[in-house]
């Protein structure tokens, strides 16, 4: 027991084969051609390439991951963030050639990864989800007749879809039945099943979730939420812990609800209950994710703790010895992701050399990346180069050491999204929370660069 | 704050473990763990080059599913010389290929075409030949003598193994005469040489089946080709003793990329099947 093998890249690479170090665990990496000297190549005990730089020949590699296994003889696989963290077929690999799988069992992965069958399992279990079918919807006239009862708009959604795929607002009912057939085809193309489900669509929603840790002797703890409402296409870009603007009654019910539904899924280890907020105040159950999470840093600055070791003594069978009264968050915690981006240019991704890096640093100052000052950064994977993670006594604090430390950064050779991300912790509406899921494409993109070039592809019709 | 109760260690819980083997693609000359070779038919997971192959990945993949029936599985080498050190580099080569010497003989059917079946291993002492492989190869024609069955025999060998001296060279005259009985009593014998097919198997049983086929690019020679500069004093043609230059020269009879020669053996034992019209039928 004392090697571990991560399935994964970059960043997250780099985060749990420190946490590997601390607790005494050897780390072997895997890595394609491209990521050939990458720095978690460089930082790991074993560095392995397994094949050529599309992820299908080597991350998404299950035999060649496994076979790697064996021949270093590993205790344990964490499968990181993305590529195979959450497949229910690699989990089952891994137990069948004797290697622990860090994360949940592949029936909770497979129950919450159908996302159809998960509403099903939610409304049973008298867990709130936003009005709709009651799992898979197959008939278009049915579904069309459930459309005019729960109201326009409609959200069609592949039930094995993921990462904004296979999704279609439908606004007007003269639309419905060529999306419906449309978010068919896309899903079995896509995600090889043709299995969608029907949701009223809830418009100026916030993206609250909760982190959930389960030990493997059903004892489940929450460590409190996180306000995730900052996104551009389903991407992420600035989270916090604790949600801010949150009445207490409606957190404790958010964290309460998350608890159950990781008993009713029978869950373990790290995972995350991703809630719709409306106005009102009224929550519903969005979707579980069955794996860590790309923002877990700013929970484990409000808690003091770290919650890939938290992963690995699951996986090692620890039991919880605190309750959940022993655990109190302390402070808040913002995280700005930093892209290889330019926001200017519709947020094209801008790989290259980062021919110079320096990162901010001081008291309640974390910096997560993938990369030092010299590294490529690969068009072939996403295009994160660092978290900055910023922990203050309250939120005002965590926002201006937020806006400190990026001034504090200095990246040269690839654009990134530093002014972007200084402009949403800036910004009127977000310091005062009237915020919603849409916020930064509806009204900080018109206004930092209006027209958005989108709109104008829009209005002339040009490609 | 510690959030688990802590486990109490578990004693000897540290596998043994060294660094796996690595190979290099003579190709593309990438290196890439050995497992990662062998899974995918001992092929170079960057450009498809073509890496030795272990005997018992060959069987699986010539073999039809649970057919290989193995024969003297147990024979071994008794070092007859007590040659210095060649005790210990069996005892590694044992270890590292789970084989008990370079050649691994049986009977199996291909496509349903009956079969006996031997396949030497270059992963154990370069596939050298001593007295084990040409006692198995001798009793594997025994067996096909006896129950009428074509064989097929899969070369991949550095030479006679020196370090049993003129018994391994021996080997070279009883596995030429055993390969002989079968052609005697009518029966087929099919030979492929794969990289590298040189030295005492080369000049025995190797290039005496009644069809020669090799695998793309294996060398095959008998002296190799430094050897041969050294003594000519000339440079040799870029292609010199590769399969390719053998079947240009009429050596061979055909070149069969890997992943066709189960389909290609198959073909061979059809046309030579003894109940041909009755597998027609099937």
């Amino acid at each position: 027991m004392n090697r571990i093998l991560i399935a994964n890249r970059g960043e997250v690479a780099v985060r749990i084969i420190r946490t590997c170090k601390k607790l005494g665990f050897e780390s072997v990496a895997i890595y394609s051609e491209a990521d050939k000297d990458a720095y978690f190549t460089r930082l790991a005990d074993y560095a392995v390439c397994i094949g050529p730089a599309k992820a299908e020949k080597s991350y998404l590699n299950i035999a060649a991951i496994i076979a790697t296994a064996k021949a270093f003889k590993v205790w344990a696989i964490h499968p990181g963030i993305g590529f195979l963290s959450e497949s229910a077929v690699f989990q089952r690999a891994c137990e069948a050639a004797g290697i622990v799988f860090i994360g949940p069992s592949a029936e909770a992965m497979e129950t919450l990864g159908d996302k159809a069958k998960a509403r099903t399992l939610m409304i049973k279990s008298g867990i709130p989800v936003p009005p709709g079918s009651d799992g898979e919807i197959s008939d278009l006239t049915e579904a069309k007749k459930l459309a005019e009862k729960i109201g326009y708009p409609v959200i069609i959604k592949a039930s094995h879809g993921g990462g904004g795929g296979g999704i279609r607002i439908v606004h007007d009912k003269k639309f419905f039945d060529s999306e419906f057939n449309l978010v068919k085809q896309e899903a079995l193309a896509s995600f090889g099943s043709a299995s969608v489900y029907l949701e009223r669509y809830l418009t100026g929603t916030r993206h609250i979730e909760v982190q959930i840790l389960a030990d493997a002797f059903g004892h489940v703890l929450h460590l409190g939420t996180r306000e995730c409402s900052m996104q551009r296409k389903n991407q992420k870009l600035v989270e916090e812990a604790p949600a801010p603007n949150l009445p207490e009654k409606t957190r404790a019910q958010m964290e309460k609800t998350a608890v159950e539904i990781a008993r009713v899924v029978g869950y373990q280890n790290a995972g995350t209950v991703e809630f719709l907020l409306t106005k009102e105040n009224e929550f519903y159950f969005m979707e579980m994710n069955t794996r860590i999470q790309v923002e877990h840093p700013v929970t484990e600055a409000v808690f003091g703790l770290d919650l890939v070791k938290a992963q690995i003594q699951v996986a090692m069978g620890h039991a919880f010895a605190l309750s959940q009264d022993d655990i109190k968050p302390f402070g808040h915690a913002v995280e700005c992701r930093i892209n290889a981006e330019n926001p200017t240019e519709n947020f094209k991704p801008c790989p290259g050399t980062l021919s110079e890096m320096q990162c901010p640093s001081g008291y309640g100052v974390r910096v997560d990346s993938g990369y030092v000052k010299g590294d490529k950064i690969s068009p072939f994977y996403d295009s994160m180069i660092l978290k900055v993670i910023c922990f203050g006594a309250n939120r005002t604090e965590a926002l201006a050491a937020s806006c400190a430390a990026l001034d504090e950064l200095t990246v040269e050779g690839v654009d990134i999204n530093r002014d972007f991300a200084k402009a949403i912790l800036t910004h009127p509406d977000f310091i005062s929370g009237n915020i919603n899921t849409k916020w930064i494409e509806t009204t900080l993109c018109p206004a930092l660069f209006s027209p958005e070039p989108e709109d104008m592809e829009k209005q002339y019709g040009a490609v | 704050m510690e959030l688990f109760k802590p486990i109490p260690a578990a004693a000897g819980t540290n596998q043994e473990f060294s660094m796996p083997s690595i190979l290099t693609c003579d190709d593309c000359g990438k290196q890439s763990l050995a497992a990662l070779v062998h899974l995918n038919g001992s092929t170079c997971p960057f450009c498809g080059g073509l890496f030795r192959m272990p005997a018992r990945a060959r069987i699986a993949m010539l073999a039809d599913a649970d057919t290989f029936i193995e024969t003297d599985e147990t024979l071994t080498s008794t070092d007859p010389l007590k040659f210095p050190k060649y005790s210990e580099k069996l005892k590694k080569a044992k270890a590292d290929s789970g084989l008990t010497d370079a050649i691994v003989t049986g009977t199996c059917a291909i496509e349903g075409y009956p079969a006996a079946l031997a396949v030497m291993d270059s992963y154990f002492m370069m596939g050298s030949m001593g007295a084990v492989v040409g006692e198995k190869i001798c009793d594997l024609a025994e067996i096909a003598l006896a129950k009428r069955l074509p064989l097929i025999i899969v070369s991949a060998s550095g030479g006679a193994r020196m370090q049993e001296g003129m018994i391994s060279l021996l080997q070279m005259t009883r596995t030429t005469m055993a390969v002989n009985k079968l052609g005697d009593a009518g029966l087929l014998y099919v030979s492929v040489l794969t990289h590298p097919t040189t030295g005492g198997v080369t000049a025995s049983f190797a290039m005496q089946g009644d069809v020669i086929l090799a695998e793309p690019k294996a060398l095959i020679g008998f002296a190799g080709p430094r050897v041969i500069t050294q003594t000519v004093n000339e440079e040799l043609p870029d292609a010199f003793q590769k399969a390719e230059y053998l079947y240009q020269q009429g050596m061979i009879d055909g070149i069969v990329k890997r992943g066709e020669l189960k389909a290609a053996l198959a073909q061979i034992l059809a046309l030579h099947a003894d109940n041909r019209e009755a597998s027609h039928d099937q």
